[in-house]
């Protein structure tokens, strides 16, 4: 964290909060290095989502800067942070599930004009999930929770981002599948792309994280390598699945 | 800890070059070519068989349903707008193009075209201000639009004769009553056939798939990056141009306007539960609607006279249909076709695999939370 530079994505000081309420990030500073996972774990309320929104442009802070391959991003909206190389996945089923998998995986190459880059991703999403390629031309909505997952893990590689932000992608999905989603996360990982991840399910996205970041009444409380912050006695007992929490939503101290 | 700075890519999996999934079956395309063709034949082939003048005009009142729905479809189907007032742009096209032939001495379809014209740079600003809300607001908001209407054109009477109606000069002056209709019907079909090539074109278009994408999620669809406000907006004035069409085509041929027609709230409603009844997302949807919508109009007017009763029987009808097949009858029919066929199971992993992938596994040593990298395979 200390040589600025060499970050893909650089979120720092961040104060951000929803209409007039109270804020929910209190000078808020992460970090995302090339090729890797960065985790951000926390209990209910302390910013986590908010975090994802601020850095795809859905949520303009308050204060603090964004900054993308050292480049200040601060203030540009949703469709310019997807240029600027940042692609988020919605929390929950996002895919269009009236439509196929490929007209899916297409919509996410829609900024993209050059036709000869949009056949090049749609052969690598292909290779990285294989399921996209052989149900190409079946509707979305009939795959399965974790294959829907990938269709929108592909999606957001149509636009060969520099970091994707997967907002809670184990959400609704039973063990099993949550295992094979954290695979998938890493070989996005592995195949050159930096993710910033949200997680309910901490201790198994630590697993999968380089780095990770715990989050407290919104700011980052510690953070460290990932597999430390798992080694931990007592941050295992508070943040990962020791109590559950209390009395840490954001709005209720200001 | 799996190393951050592993530079290259690790992609072990089998390469998966050309999305070659076999849904459906070869003869399919078979099937759809010989429906075309047939139905084109039967199509054409109608003023020869109709038995008479009478039945020949029904026909041409269908094709003039069909060519309106199809037009709406470019909205409701595509982007899921539902506007229940495109009856505007019917009246509008049908006004516009007598107007123009009565004021400006403009040949007849120099004015049917100059209309549509028209119809489009004022379709323009309503569709801006319409398209800003959705769902239930924008349907109220789009019949309010053909009620403003309405009372224009009724109340204006230097302009538009008011509820005495305006006789439309005739094309064809020389023509007799049947032959007239003949050569109507064949430029209804001529029209229906420009309307469905163009939404055919957008279906399979990168534009038609970003529609389609508001259809479903609108806010999704401009977090991927789709300018979702022109695009709802193109949609719109395409549907408005070809209502237009069919009301211009509508004036020269029935040769008679009147407001509490043009701009009626009903024939808003048939452009709507046609293309409902045939299914929205398919190609032949709002045809197929208009058809059978159409000609049970025509049946039921025949059967009990000028009383309101073909309404109660068009509406039972559609009651029946919205029950038994409520994404409209193309589906319905495609559905019964394909139920056995090979769709895949979406399971992950079958039951077999799963014992199988556990058993391993605990014959390991390693931690139970590292599953072998291979990707999800069904058999």
């Amino acid at each position: 964290m200390e040589s600025e530079s060499k970050n893909l994505l650089e979120l720092h000081d961040i104060e951000a909060g929803y209409g007039r309420a109270a804020l929910v990030l209190r000078g808020l500073s992460v970090v995302v290095p090339p090729s890797s996972v960065v985790c951000l774990v926390g209990p209910n309320g302390a910013g986590k989502s908010t975090v994802l929104k601020v850095a795809s442009g859905m949520l303009v802070p308050r204060s603090g800067s964004i900054r993308i391959d050292g480049r200040d991003v601060t203030g540009d909206g949703p469709q310019r942070m997807l240029q600027n190389g940042l692609a988020h996945v919605l929390q929950g089923h996002s895919v269009f599930r009236e439509m196929t998998v490929g007209e899916n995986v297409m919509l996410g190459a829609f900024t993209v004009s050059d036709e000869k880059v949009v056949r090049e991703r749609v052969e690598f999403v292909q290779n990285l999930f294989p399921i996209v390629g052989e149900r190409w031309k079946q509707l979305a909505g009939l795959l399965s929770g974790g294959q829907q997952k990938q269709v929108e893990f592909a999606r957001s590689l149509m636009v060969s981002p520099k970091v994707v932000l997967l907002d809670e992608p184990s959400m609704g999905l039973d063990p099993k599948t949550t295992a094979k989603v954290f695979e998938q996360v890493a070989r996005m990982r592995d195949a050159g792309t930096a993710v910033l991840l949200v997680e309910q399910n901490a201790r198994r996205a630590l697993e999968t994280a380089d780095i990770g970041c715990v989050l407290d009444l919104g700011r980052v409380h510690i953070s460290g390598p990932a597999a430390e912050l798992l080694a931990d006695p007592t941050l295992a007992d508070l943040y990962l699945g020791g109590q559950p929490s209390s009395g840490t939503d954001a709005s209720t101290r200001s | 800890m799996p190393s951050a700075s592993n530079p290259g890519p690790v992609i072990t999996e089998t390469i998966v070059v050309a999305p070659s999934a076999p849904v459906r079956p070869s003869w399919s395309k078979w099937v759809r070519i010989t429906l075309l063709v047939v139905g084109a034949a039967l199509v054409l082939a109608f003023p020869t068989i109709a038995p008479n003048p009478y039945i020949l005009s029904a026909g041409v009142v269908i094709l003039n349903y069909a060519v309106l729905s199809t037009g709406w479809n470019f909205m409701g189907g595509f982007t899921g707008y539902i506007s229940l007032g495109h009856a505007a742009y019917f009246g509008l096209g049908a006004y516009g193009t007598a107007l123009l032939i009565r004021n400006f001495a403009l040949p007849s379809f120099l004015a049917w075209f100059v209309a549509a014209l028209l119809v489009a740079i004022i379709a323009i600003p309503v569709g801006i201000a319409a398209l800003r809300v959705r769902g239930a607001s924008f349907v109220i908001v789009s019949i309010a639009f053909v009620l403003i209407l309405l009372l224009v054109f009724q109340s204006w009477r230097d302009v538009t004769g008011g509820s005495e109606g305006l006789t439309v000069p005739r094309p064809f002056p020389d023509l007799l009553r049947p032959e007239h209709h003949r050569v109507f019907y064949y430029l209804f079909a001529a029209l229906l056939a420009v309307a469905l090539a163009v939404w055919w074109i957008i279906d399979r278009s990168k534009f038609g798939t970003a529609l389609k994408s508001i259809r479903e999620d609108e806010d999704k669809s401009q977090s991927l990056g789709v300018p979702t406000t022109q695009y709802k907006l193109i949609a719109y004035v395409l549907s408005a141009v070809f209502v237009s069409f069919g009301g211009g085509l509508y004036a020269l041929w029935f040769g008679d306007l009147d407001p509490i027609f043009q701009f009626s709230i009903l024939i808003g409603s048939y452009m709507v539960l046609m293309a409902l009844l045939g299914g929205v997302r398919n190609l032949f949807g709002p045809l197929l609607g208009a058809v059978v919508v159409g000609s049970a109009l025509e049946y039921f007017k025949l059967e009990f006279g000028d009383t309101q009763f073909h309404l109660i029987a068009t509406g039972i009808l559609l009651g029946v249909v919205v029950l038994f097949m409520p994404d409209g009858i193309i589906p319905a029919v495609k559905a019964l076709f394909t139920r056995s066929s090979n769709q895949a199971s979406i399971r992950e992993v079958t039951a077999g695999e799963l014992l199988e992938e556990n058993r391993a596994r605990s014959a390991e040593t390693v931690p139970p939370r590292r599953p072998d990298a291979s990707g999800e395979e069904t058999p």
